[in-house]
């Protein structure tokens, strides 16, 4: 088991955004994450990436309690995640934004150029080598998804969180993400995926958990969950 | 010896009410607008020298004004955020406060040049026929024109805290200020809201400069220490706390009065240690919200 | 690599020719000119290392100005050797940026602004308090004053603010800084500590400007104390990297120069302190308008100027 949380619960206000949430994701896994919109997804992607505290609970990385550890110190031990609206460093250059995820990550360097040549590295494997000098904030929507990750996949994890990384693509576009994905897992890193769009989580992920309200509602093989009552209804009742 | 210490503590409460005035007006913009005037104190003296020429030179008593000088330094405040504020107002956060700033540290440069100008470097005062009058209580002195500043300035607290929670416009700004994205989508004119906020907040700061300007001295460069003092009251209170920030003004000016018996001239770098002592211990103040 | 070699021989022949400058002249106003020219391009780096480079808006910054040059001026004048009342300086400016950096910075950005306000407005009024003798060098002193050493102080300054901020734009730390300003939560789940780069930022920014507050204390003759605290310098070294361009090598160097010559010129043409209200309004004008830097602006216009579509431009 690779990240185990127990009974994790954070509120907002008077709102509770998780409540007493169990989940294990297991190593070398591709987990799919699902559930309507304010169900909580990215509040757990900020819990684990040590954005928030939660009020309750507890978060443990291969044993390891990392619950109340500061977000970087998170990243350095392995954790990685992009952002659903994308949190590019504009001002800086593509290859600047790569190089700051290989220079403080896991494997931390004081080189620059052992940064930078790792950043192009993975500029190459994700297909963003030519934009290398452009700005950042010049970057185009679909590229942006692509620096996000790339600068994520530049700080070594061993679990790479992705935040709808997918939403607004072509179904092109959906298709080479997927096997972006599957590449990125076959390099040895466990990924938790929060997609809405439901034929890339069903052709990608190993296993689904769907939640609403912050609870868990199903959990198993994705065809399975994506058929579950519990599942149609909550979807369908963010519908109405 | 107790005399001695209730009239320290009168002063304090004396001086304190203004600090508190002052804050209300700062707090205002800032939890609703997310825009930290440091040119607040600027307006506060601007103020000052209005309720100053009403009086000097067409005898309007300065109680009298202050209507007029509030009035007047709300239309200034919308002139101010329409021409100045209003392109950053709708910045992502961190952007807009740090645009904000910059221009309002410029604006803090301009004014006491324009002060100058306009009413020399000549310290002047508000000084009407009552100005020194008192009476004593118990053997502690309570001056008319300090009490007249206490209880103005608690009505308009008061006036604030009904305005805010009471009446519909108040509570689109509170709304305003918790997500200014929610309130648009419930119908509120954001543009509005915050012109409207600014102009108040200047307002504010107007009538505690006449205020002020009955009790001390006005100079063009007296603009900073009333921010200063207004921000540290702010930070004292906690963000978002319009009553708080009046009752933090108390606190500070009991303090501060009762820091003077031991540090003299150097009573103004209590404000520092306070803050100081916030910041490590209860960053959210004394009435914050977290 | 041939590109940097270009820079680097324009840099080192600039500064060669700046080192020949009293060979050339012996006109005090042209020295006395470039002299606050570099201490303002010294300065001026220094805020923007934290304005800059990590986007942290210091707008107390003649507190650590001032702390440097009181401390140097005292240490000095009390008979230390200067080099050391120089580092001790600035040393003691970077000790009073720790005090409020540590606490302020763990918590929102406008903390650390309210905090450096804070600092600088109560260092004034306790040093005019305390201290509202101006502060004159002794008759001997006097009569073996030079300005020529005090230019070369001043170029090394220069030159040292230019180095440091190029190295730190080229280093691990410049990334981490700039990571800090684009985006913390983004820099901080990269395994940025956001902590730390402020920290680091704010050392090395007021170190430096309590060095141009020691350099500037030993180019003074005479001192009021209160002096050095006054926002102006706070505001200079702001207007100077705005119009230069923020977070840029050459930004506060044109800036300095820039600004030297305008306040030059406008204190010839308008009364009083009249200047720092165009500055004033310039700066607004910067900071809403032109955000890559005036100089950058005209740059960019005069380029559309030249590129102009309508036939009657090159008519011209």
């Amino acid at each position: 088991m690779m990240l185990e949380m127990e009974s994790l619960s954070k509120s907002f206000g008077g709102l509770m955004a998780i409540n007493h949430l169990d989940l294990d994701v297991y190593e070398g896994e591709i987990l799919g994450l699902i559930g309507p919109n304010g169900s909580g997804k990215t509040t757990l992607f900020n819990l684990i990436s040590g954005l928030f505290k939660p009020d309750s609970g507890k978060i443990k990385l291969n044993g390891i309690d990392i619950t109340h550890l500061s977000s970087h110190k998170i990243c350095q031990m392995g954790i990685a995640r992009t952002f659903q609206l994308t949190k590019p460093f504009a001002q800086m250059t593509t290859l600047e934004n790569v190089m700051v995820g290989k220079a403080f990550g896991r494997t931390p360097t004081w080189s620059m150029r052992e940064a930078k040549e790792e950043a192009e590295k993975i500029l190459e494997f994700i297909g963003l080598s030519e934009k290398g000098m452009w700005r950042a904030s010049a970057l185009g929507v679909v590229d942006r998804k692509k620096l996000e990750t790339a600068r994520a996949l530049a700080t070594k994890p061993k679990l790479l969180l992705l935040d709808e990384m997918m939403a607004g693509l072509t179904p092109t576009e959906v298709e080479e993400a997927m096997v972006l994905v599957k590449k990125i897992r076959d390099s040895g890193i466990t990924l938790i995926v929060v997609e809405h769009v439901m034929e890339a989580i069903l052709g990608i992920s190993d296993r689904v958990v769907a939640i609403n309200a912050g609870e868990k509602i199903a959990e198993g093989a994705p065809q399975d969950v994506v058929r579950e009552k519990k599942v149609i209804e909550a979807y369908l009742g963010e519908e109405a | 010896m107790v005399q001695f210490l209730a009239q320290t503590f009168v002063n304090g409460i004396n001086v304190g009410a203004l600090y508190g005035l002052a804050a209300v007006g700062l707090s205002l913009i800032f939890g609703v607008m997310r825009i930290l005037n440091v040119a607040h104190g600027e307006f506060l003296m601007v103020g000052g020298y209005i309720g100053f020429w009403l009086f000097k030179l067409y005898g309007v008593d300065p109680f009298m004004g202050l209507p007029l000088v509030g009035i007047f330094l709300f239309l200034i405040g919308i002139v101010f955020y329409k021409v100045v504020f209003s392109r950053v107002a709708k910045f992502h956060e961190e952007v807009k406060l740090k645009n904000s700033l910059l221009i309002a540290f410029g604006l803090y440069l301009i004014f006491p040049q324009i002060a100058m100008v306009l009413w020399t470097a000549d310290e002047r005062a508000i000084s009407p026929k009552y100005s020194g009058q008192a009476f004593d209580l118990l053997g502690v002195r309570f001056g008319y024109v300090p009490l007249w500043n206490v209880c103005v300035a608690v009505v308009i607290v008061l006036a604030m805290y009904l305005f805010l929670n009471k009446t519909y416009f108040g509570k689109s700004l509170r709304g305003t200020a918790e997500s200014w994205k929610a309130a648009k989508l419930s119908g509120i004119n954001i543009e509005w809201t915050f012109m409207i906020t600014f102009g108040l907040g200047i307002s504010l700061a107007g009538i505690a400069g006449v205020l002020i300007a009955l009790t001390q001295e006005l100079t063009p460069v007296m603009g900073m220490p009333w921010t200063l003092k207004a921000l540290i009251v702010v930070v004292l209170a906690g963000m978002g706390s319009i009553v708080g920030a009046f009752v933090a003004g108390l606190i500070l000016g009991i303090v501060e009065a009762v820091s003077a018996i031991f540090m003299g001239p150097y009573t103004i770098a209590i404000g520092l240690l306070i803050f100081l002592i916030i910041l490590v211990l209860r960053p959210r103040g004394l009435f914050g919200r977290a | 690599m041939p590109k940097n070699w270009k820079s680097f021989s324009i840099f080192g022949g600039t500064i060669a020719l700046l080192a020949l400058l009293p060979l050339f002249t012996n006109r005090s106003d042209v020295l006395t000119w470039s002299c606050l020219t570099l201490q303002y391009i010294l300065l001026s780096q220094s805020w923007n290392i934290i304005g800059g480079y990590a986007g942290q808006v210091n707008l107390g910054h003649a507190a650590f100005f001032g702390l440097g040059a009181l401390t140097t001026r005292y240490l000095w004048l009390a008979g230390l050797p200067f080099p050391v009342s120089l580092l001790s300086g600035a040393f003691i400016a970077t000790v009073f940026a720790l005090l409020i950096g540590i606490p302020a910075f763990r918590l929102r950005g406008i903390y650390f602004v309210i905090g450096t306000l804070v600092l600088a407005e109560i260092l004034k009024v306790v040093i005019d308090t305390r201290f509202p003798v101006a502060s004159a060098l002794s008759t001997e002193t006097l009569l073996t004053y030079s300005l020529i050493p005090r230019y070369y102080l001043s170029l090394m300054g220069a030159v040292l603010s230019v180095i440091a901020v190029y190295f730190i734009s080229r280093s691990r730390l410049g990334l981490g800084m700039m990571a800090t300003r684009e985006d913390e939560d983004a820099a901080k789940t990269s395994g940025v500590s956001i902590l730390q780069n402020k920290l680091i930022a704010f050392a090395i920014s007021t170190f430096l400007a309590g060095l141009a507050g020691g350099i500037f204390a030993f180019y003074m003759v005479a001192i009021q104390p209160g002096y050095v605290f006054s926002p102006i310098w706070t505001f200079d070294s702001v207007v100077i990297v705005f119009v230069g361009g923020i977070g840029t090598l050459i930004g506060p160097i044109i800036g300095s120069v820039f600004f030297v010559l305008l306040k030059q010129w406008l204190s010839l043409h308008l009364p009083g302190g009249s200047h720092l209200a165009v500055f004033g309004v310039l700066f607004i004008l910067v900071v809403l308008y032109m955000p890559d830097g005036f100089i950058e602006a005209i740059r960019r216009f005069g380029k559309m100027m030249t590129l102009g579509r309508k036939p009657a431009v090159q008519g011209r």
